[in-house]
């Protein structure tokens, strides 16, 4: 196997580190860190108003009044006592300042320093450990112990209470059926390596009514690892959530990552000419590259840069390079 | 490149295809050696290492003529141009009605829009999302001079931007049109980060024009390889003395680039569109954009399926490319052709251009015909032109070389080379239905070759490329082919697809029931794979 053949197949990180992580803000949040602020898990960050509106107000002009500064006592004119809110802009010199009535704690489901606060934007927050990053993570940013589920598809019965405050990792693929139960039983978070579009916009509809509703269920999120069709978990990615099973992790969904802190967890780099193959019939099984091929024509009579890859049934594979992919 | 190399590397390094051709010096010309397309993930040199090796393998002289060893592909000089990803632009204006002219022009120069418009999006969400991170830029624009509808808003629209603008001092702001008086709003412009700028109005109608120019710089650096594509269809024009029409179908965006060489002291045609809606498959694809893809699939998928299918197409656009993943990307080329032409509109009322060019990840895995077949799908004009392929994705490095005389000396050399013709198309249009149109005999080299013209169906002749031939058309009523007339002599090349005839309809009507598309489709495809009639 030449080194350099190898190389020719896309690389994907298996553990990214360091993981700045974003939450985002809108105009009327506040932030409750600044910029270099340590910040330890379940620290309160910032709060969220739910239903942000826009008042027009008479505020007294004093210095450090300007967009996008924090503004609370009474007005010029008025003698309402406002709760406060965000200076937005000023015109003809009324300010329209972002208030709301009920605000939410977020908090911080990882310990790190604080990187960033722009008010209106985001807080950007650097993570203590490292992270597996997915393609896709539907929810809020949650937290819970790690708890291997089925291998293959997760169904709402096999759910009990007993997995409640986890990150239950899921396998192939999910319904959202399953997931909608998930959260109402307690379940802090799903790991899954596809999620189909329909199931998606399904949980993402739920998702819509749970933020209407006045009482909140506690965080949950859906990390995506690999993509909409069902295929199983890559055996590098298996592995790590292995390790991690029984430890305390945290999803995030800027980036979609799961963020886990465990210093003392070596993870192997995987054996160089370790592929996956990602899709077409031999989707999901992984072998050892053994050298690129050149040009091949496959079904469809399209002829593609191929390699040899030798499967662990003692079996070799002439496979597109595109449906490759190896762990760096 | 400042020395005298005997050959060098030509990179487009996509989003998704990065693509390696060798060009060496020979026989006293550039000449195309190998390339070679991965995927963006495979390590550069790595992929630089194995096109070197195939041409010390394949042909051991010339390799040492152009002193190419074993590894030692690495090393040569590189002439590399990387096509950036779309950034998003919030398109703001104080009416709907001027919003749409905005909207239209910036949605073809590069950039992914957010429309938002005084009386459509409340203060509140429009501040939202100016400071919306992924927001790097935003265009206010409003009639010159203002509209009725416009004068009264457009005061507290500028303080509600220059604040956000304060807040946000990367951001980039373009005051088009009337939007220009209210540049007072924004203080001390020279000392912000971001530019602000003061642009010309919008022009209802016609897209293009001096904005879309201002946008494109603002969207993509000057070596940005899908701006390379206007310089290097202006060298193919000037060269070939003839109208070129470059398209491209990225993992990103579609481009089209059109060039019409000087004429009679007439300053030579560039223009460019860059639109990132055209991108081959979607980010998270609406039920429009997975119907677009539907109709032209011959797959039979639901809607759900589909999009599944188009979202793991974006997430891994090599993977699953065999078999029906041939299909699914033809349809979804088919449809980000469509909305490349629905962001171009003012393009149909052009002379149809002597060659197109096929260009952009969209092609890598398709075979020639099918590439052919595609275009003539949705790029439909009555007229006859060629049609090539830039198969080593060689055009946009050579559009990025700087020196114009240097860039055309360069494709001169390279022309035969870059394009592989996929044939000559001839499309008349107003057949009438149901009964033979007239025939077409061309006289080639070899002989004459006679075929009767049904409506409805494509007439292929087997033209290989290298060859020429006079097709001389004799129609039973008048038809439009670029005029108007019942008997033609066009001059035709040959091409891996040959001389096409295509009788069907202009613009293609598809039949409503997904089996009898599906079918019709199929047949289609089957006729040009084959080279019969259909």
């Amino acid at each position: 196997m030449s080194e350099s053949n190898v190389r020719l197949v896309p690389a994907r990180q298996l553990i990214s580190s360091p993981v700045d992580a974003v939450f985002g803000l809108r105009p009327g949040d506040r932030a409750l860190v600044a910029a270099g602020d340590s910040v330890v898990v379940g620290a309160p960050i910032a709060e969220r108003l739910r239903d942000a509106r826009l008042d027009e107000l008479d505020v007294p002009i004093a210095d450090g009044t300007r967009a996008g500064s924090r503004w609370a006592g009474t007005p010029r004119r008025g003698d309402e006592r406002r709760d406060g809110g965000e200076l937005v802009f000023d015109w003809h010199g009324r300010w329209r300042v972002a208030t709301g009535d009920i605000a939410d704690p977020l908090e911080s489901p990882f310990a790190g320093i604080v990187r960033e606060v722009r008010p209106g934007t985001g807080i950007t927050i650097r993570a203590a450990g490292r992270g597996i990053r997915g393609v896709v993570a539907l929810g809020s940013a949650t937290r819970g112990r790690l708890q291997a589920g089925s291998d293959g598809e997760l169904r709402s019965g096999g759910l009990d209470v007993g997995s409640a405050g986890t990150i239950l990792v899921v396998g192939s693929r999910v319904g959202a059926e399953t997931l909608t139960r998930a959260r109402a039983m307690g379940v802090r978070g799903v790991v899954v390596a596809g999620l189909s579009s329909k199931e998606r916009r399904d949980f993402l509809a739920s998702e819509a009514r749970q933020r209407a509703a006045l009482h909140r269920l506690p965080t949950f999120a859906v990390l995506v690892l690999d993509g909409a069709t069902r295929r199983p978990l890559a055996g590098a990615v298996q592995a790590v959530l292995g390790a991690l099973s029984g430890h305390e992790v945290a999803i995030v969904t800027d980036p979609p990552m799961l963020v886990f802190d465990l210093p003392q967890l070596v993870i192997p780099d995987p054996p160089i000419d370790l592929v996956r193959i990602r899709s077409g019939s031999l989707a999901g099984r992984e072998g050892r590259f053994i050298r690129a091929i050149g040009p091949r024509r496959f079904t469809g009579g399209v002829h593609l840069e191929a390699g040899l890859v030798h499967l662990p049934d003692g079996t070799t594979a002439a496979v597109p390079i595109g449906d490759l992919e190896r762990f760096v | 490149m400042t020395s005298e190399p005997r050959a060098f590397l030509a990179l487009d390094i996509g989003a998704a295809t990065t693509a390696a051709a060798l060009i060496g010096r020979v026989g006293g010309r550039w000449r195309l050696i190998g390339s070679l397309s991965m995927p963006a993930g495979a390590d550069l040199d790595a992929v630089i290492a194995v096109l070197g090796d195939r041409v010390v393998t394949a042909d051991p002289d010339l390799a040492a003529a152009l002193d190419i060893r074993q590894g030692s592909a690495t090393d040569l000089p590189r002439l590399e141009v990387a096509s950036q990803p779309p950034r998003r632009l919030a398109v703001i204006a104080a009416s709907e009605r001027s919003l749409a002219p905005l909207v239209a022009t910036a949605s073809r120069s590069g950039w992914r829009v957010v429309p938002a418009s005084v009386e459509s999006t409340e203060p509140l969400a429009m501040t939202t999302l100016l400071l919306d991170r992924s927001v790097t830029g935003v265009l206010v624009g409003a009639g010159d001079p203002p509209g009725a509808d416009e004068r009264r808003g457009l005061g507290e629209l500028a303080a509600l931007v220059a604040a956000a603008a304060t807040r946000r001092p990367d951001l980039t702001v373009i005051l088009g049109g009337g939007m220009a008086e209210h540049q007072g709003a924004f203080g001390d412009v020279a000392t912000r980060m971001g530019e602000v700028m003061l642009g010309p109005a919008a022009e209802r109608g016609t897209p293009g024009g001096p904005l879309a120019d201002l946008l494109i710089e603002l969207a993509f650096p000057p070596d940005d390889a899908r701006r390379s594509l206007a310089a290097g269809a202006m060298a193919i024009a000037e060269i070939l003395d003839r109208r070129v029409h470059v398209v491209e179908v990225g993992f990103n965006a579609g481009t089209r680039a059109a060039a019409a060489p000087s004429v009679g002291g007439i300053t030579p045609l560039v223009d460019l569109a860059i639109v990132p809606a055209a991108a081959l498959a979607p980010a998270d694809p609406d039920d429009a954009a997975v119907d677009r893809v539907g109709q032209w699939s011959t797959w039979g998928a639901d809607r759900h399926r589909l999009r599944d299918r188009l979202r793991e197409l974006r997430i891994a656009p090599w993977a699953d490319a065999t078999g029906d993943g041939v299909t699914l990307r033809m349809a979804a080329a088919r449809a980000a052709l469509g909305r490349l032409s629905d962001a171009t509109p003012e393009w149909a009322e052009r002379a149809p251009a002597d060659l197109v060019i096929a260009t952009g990840g969209a092609w890598a895995v398709a075979t020639a015909p099918s590439v052919s077949l595609a275009l003539m799908d949705v790029l439909r004009r009555p007229g006859a032109g060629q049609f090539a392929l830039d198969h080593a994705r060689i055009l946009a490095p050579l559009g990025s070389i700087p020196d114009a005389d240097e860039r055309r000396t360069m494709i001169a050399d390279l022309i035969d080379d870059l394009l592989a013709p996929l044939g000559t198309v001839v499309t008349p249009a107003g057949l009438r239905s149901g009964r033979s149109a007239g025939s077409v005999v061309v006289h080639g080299a070899n002989g004459s070759t006679r075929l009767d013209l049904m409506p409805g169906g494509l007439a292929l002749i087997d033209l290989p490329p290298g060859t020429s031939a006079v097709a001389e058309f004799r129609f039973r009523d008048a038809v439009r082919l670029g005029t108007r007339g019942r008997h033609f002599a066009i001059d035709v090349t040959g091409g891996l697809g040959g001389l096409v005839v295509d009788m069907r309809d202009v613009p293609l009507r598809l039949p409503d029931r997904a089996d009898l598309r599906g079918e019709l489709l199929e047949s289609w495809q089957a006729a040009v794979a084959s080279g019969r009639n259909a």
